[in-house]
């Protein structure tokens, strides 16, 4: 560690700061360049002029996006599935993780289904064969199949069962001696000690499931249920593909008007404000620790 | 315990929404088999291609709007959308609906390659009866003006197989120039006011711009131009050399035929080369912009519009959708429409080819005969209606909204080859108070002349709209009547337009090739007869196979 009050130790202070805060600048730097542009006037962008500080402040771009109903119906779907994604989620990953996080002994064909899951999570039935699974089982275009594909994730599985693994079995004999059962000792143990790890998960979940605009794509045929990411996506066009592919005028210029740098900018900011919301709301189960002095040994 | 049990119920409370959420959210699906509904309409599932910015008004969507409700009405015919995307998204949809062996009764494919495939597969239904009975005399005087070529291109073994659109965009890449500044530095361009401009005239201009900045922006640069050089059809020509080497007869990157009656491809002929010498002598003196091939559209785009570059090239439209924020930003800036002329004054244009995509119906849907119906509704009898607003009150506000052609449950293109130069000619009329606007019959055209009318009467107040279309249609269209009626084009037919099978495995890589070659000779990292050793190149690795397949498609045709 550096110490504080010789002059090496202040150099090195003010090097660590200098890293510390020129790579914060890297990372906070664009985010607000983009804040910028979309408070600029549509041809102050298009002339490149804006840098940190937008030039004619105007609320246009946001403007837009609130009168653009398909953009909040498209929020609404993107929230509700979040929501059923993480609910469903977390009950599964913890219930598939519990009994996996077990020794062989105590449950026999574990490595059994431990091959499966990790033979699901390496190789899937490709595009062609899982579009034609969900259309038969007629989820298309259901809030469902935004959710259901994904409700067992493999690798939150995975994490949980290892953290699972980590508890202190004193704790679970503790728990048995009391006269608790399996699934007492899971909600009542298990699930409070493992709070930062399923913060993380649940994290992982409202994250993917906010930003995929994948499945949004392929299973929904229709725009109006398009989840946020999907619809933000399918407005983003870049113009200049468009033109090489040979569009129309007409095409071109109603394209023109909702695919600039400026309104881009606005729904980019608009669609990110939840999980900038959702964060500060999950750093409070980032403790770690949470185990130690649980048990005396 | 009563905080325990209470989380117990808690949990079991949203487990039960859950499964309620679940139960209420499973719809059916809208393509249950079903061919008419309750109330006996024909129901037909269209694979829909859509927008970004439909602009449709208040309520109205892609399976229920203007259009859709007039088809209900005039056809007795529910369309419900089998699903609808937009661009490549649409196209995924297409392959996922094939792959799937579910078509919708009818839809869109891009390309003749595809509906080759659907024909071989014996996947559409046999339009040539239908069409026979049903397509309204307009509709086949449109096809006429383009000699039938499309709907050949439609039929395989003489049998009808899709409904082909038509592409009747066969106009000059224009060179924009800022007719703002030519005033500024007075410098009197086209002075026989014949729109033809030559080369060394454009160079001039371009330095002028370059020496004095008119448009004060510190870092003059010329004329800007995209790092892929050359489009492959018309709509795709802004910022490229397609005009500078048609100039020397050059055609890049389509297929011509020799009159020895072999097969060359465009960009490693002569006069490419010489298109190239050309940029690589402008890239020298420094008007040609001294970081070409680093920029993009958008940097393009950038730079006219921060008062950097007053020359672009492009298609007549340019003015709608690119150049529109040059006038946002500062409200004196004009352009004038030239067209680059050889050394006899003649400008050389590449004739495109008439046929732009297809609608096809499902094989085995009963009703093939609503496609041909659709047609003539929507472009025999909607394109001719003088009277749109006691007719069609819905439609004439959906044009007065501008709202976009995907909204058609059928949206393709079908007009008339001569369209640009005859629609010119009623605005042009309409202007010289010759004939009212209510005597435009289309009403596309019509509003076209009322933004064009109020441009005149203020140009500058006049809103970016209206600019933009005074540009496009009286200065753009105004070049084409122009040159048309002086018999200055001389047109160049293609010799094939679709894909070979080497074109689709060595296409791409040929075409990067080709573009990077060509950066390196305009801006001298390669001398200008590196040219010749990109055609041996070009040549030697699959240009020979391409030109080959060619040549025996054309056999096959003829």
């Amino acid at each position: 560690m550096v110490e504080g009050n010789t002059l090496s130790g202040k150099l090195g202070k003010f090097i660590i700061y200098f890293i510390v805060i020129s790579l914060g600048l890297v990372c906070l730097l664009p985010l607000w360049n983009i804040v910028a542009i979309s408070f600029s006037s549509g041809e102050a962008v298009a002339a490149n002029l804006v840098g940190l500080k937008p030039i004619n402040f105007s609320t246009r771009a946001y403007e837009m996006i609130m009168e653009d109903a398909q953009f909040w119906r498209s929020f609404a779907i993107s929230v509700q599935r979040v929501v059923l994604a993480l609910a469903l989620n977390l009950i599964l990953i913890v219930l598939m993780a519990y009994p996996l996080s077990k020794t062989k002994q105590k449950f026999k064909s574990r490595n059994v289904y431990m091959n499966i899951i990790i033979f699901a999570m390496l190789f899937n039935g490709g595009l062609i064969p899982t579009f034609i699974v969900i259309r038969s089982l007629n989820l298309l275009d259901t809030i469902w199949v935004l959710v259901l594909p994904g409700a067992v994730p493999i690798f939150s599985v995975i994490l949980i069962m290892n953290f699972f693994v980590g508890v202190p079995k004193s704790l679970e004999e503790a728990a048995i001696i009391d006269g608790a059962s399996p699934l007492q000792i899971l909600i009542r143990v298990y699930i409070p000690v493992s709070l930062p790890a399923l913060a993380t998960v649940a994290l992982f979940s409202i994250v993917g499931g906010w930003n995929d605009f994948m499945t949004g794509l392929i299973y929904m045929t229709q725009v109006s249920n398009y989840p946020i990411m999907t619809y933000i996506q399918s407005l983003t066009i870049d113009i200049a593909e468009l033109v090489r592919s040979g569009a129309n005028s007409d095409a071109l210029q109603n394209i023109a008007e909702v695919s600039n740098r400026n309104l881009n900018a606005a729904k980019i900011v608009v669609s990110t404000i939840p999980l900038l919301v959702i964060y500060p709301f999950l750093q409070k189960y980032f403790v770690t620790g949470i185990v130690v002095g649980s048990v005396k040994e | 315990m009563i905080a325990n049990s209470f989380k117990k119920y808690s949990l079991l409370f949203l487990l039960f929404i859950l499964f309620g959420l679940l139960a209420g959210c499973v719809q059916s699906s809208s393509d249950d088999g079903e061919t008419t509904t309750e109330d006996g309409k024909t129901i037909i599932n269209i694979g829909r291609m859509t927008s970004a910015n439909p602009k449709f008004p208040e309520g109205d969507t892609y399976e229920d709007n203007a259009y859709t409700r007039l088809v209900e009405e005039k056809l007795d015919v529910e369309i419900r959308n089998a699903f609808e995307a937009e661009g490549e998204d649409y196209e995924r949809q297409v392959a996922l609906a094939i792959s799937a062996g579910d078509l919708p009764d009818m839809m869109v494919v891009g390309s003749r390659d595809e509906l080759q495939d659907l024909v071989d597969n014996d996947l559409v239904e046999d339009l040539t009866d239908v069409y026979e009975e049903n397509a309204s005399d307009h509709i086949r005087e449109i096809y006429n003006t383009y000699d039938n070529k499309p709907l050949t291109d439609a039929t395989f073994d003489d049998r009808l197989m899709a409904i082909p659109s038509t592409n009747g965009a066969n106009a000059p890449q224009i060179v924009w120039v800022r007719s703002d500044w030519l005033k500024e530095l007075n410098i009197e361009l086209d002075a026989d006011e014949d729109g033809v401009i030559t080369l060394d005239e454009l160079a001039e201009v371009a330095s002028a711009f370059v020496e004095n900045d008119p448009g004060d922006s510190g870092n003059p640069v010329g004329i800007p131009m995209a790092p892929y050089l050359n489009a492959g059809d018309y709509g795709g020509s802004a910022f490229t050399m397609n005009s500078i080497a048609a100039v020397f007869d050059g055609h890049p990157r389509k297929h011509l035929v020799e009159e020895d009656g072999s097969v060359t491809y465009g960009s490693t002929s002569e006069g490419t080369k010489e298109g190239l010498a050309v940029l690589h002598d402008w890239f020298e003196q420094g008007i040609l912009d001294p970081q070409f091939g680093t920029r993009s559209f958008d940097d393009i785009l950038t730079l006219l519009t921060n008062g950097q570059a007053g020359i672009t090239t492009g298609p007549w439209h340019l003015p709608d959708w690119g150049l529109s924020t040059v006038r946002e930003m500062d409200g004196e800036a004009e352009f004038a429409a030239y067209a680059l002329g050889d050394e006899n004054g003649m400008v050389n244009v590449f004739r495109e080819d008439p046929t732009g995509s297809f609608v096809v119906i499902r094989k085995g849907y009963e009703h093939p005969e609503l496609a041909i119906q659709m047609l003539n509704l929507f472009y025999g009898e909607l394109g001719n209606e003088p009277d749109m607003e006691t007719k069609y009150p819905e439609i004439a506000e959906y044009n007065q909204l501008g709202v976009d052609g995907t909204a058609r449950p059928m949206n393709i293109e079908v007009y008339r080859s001569d369209s640009s130069i005859v629609n010119y000619q009623d605005v042009k009329s309409v202007i010289d108070g010759e004939m009212s606007v209510d005597d435009i019959i289309s009403a596309g055209l019509r509003s076209n002349t009322t933004s064009v009318l109020e441009y005149l009467e203020d140009p500058e107040n006049a809103t970016t709209a209206n600019w933009s279309t005074y540009h496009s249609r009286m200065l753009g269209w105004g070049l084409m009547n122009k040159l048309a009626e002086e018999d200055r084009f001389n047109w160049i037919e293609p010799a094939y337009v679709g894909t070979t099978p080497t074109m689709e495995q060595k296409g791409a890589n040929l075409l990067k090739m080709e573009e990077e070659d060509f950066i390196k000779i305009i801006t001298g990292a390669e001398p200008v007869d590196y040219f010749d050793t990109f055609v041996e190149k070009w040549h030697s690795q699959g240009g020979d196979d391409e030109v080959a397949e060619v040549e025996e498609e054309l056999a096959k045709q003829e």
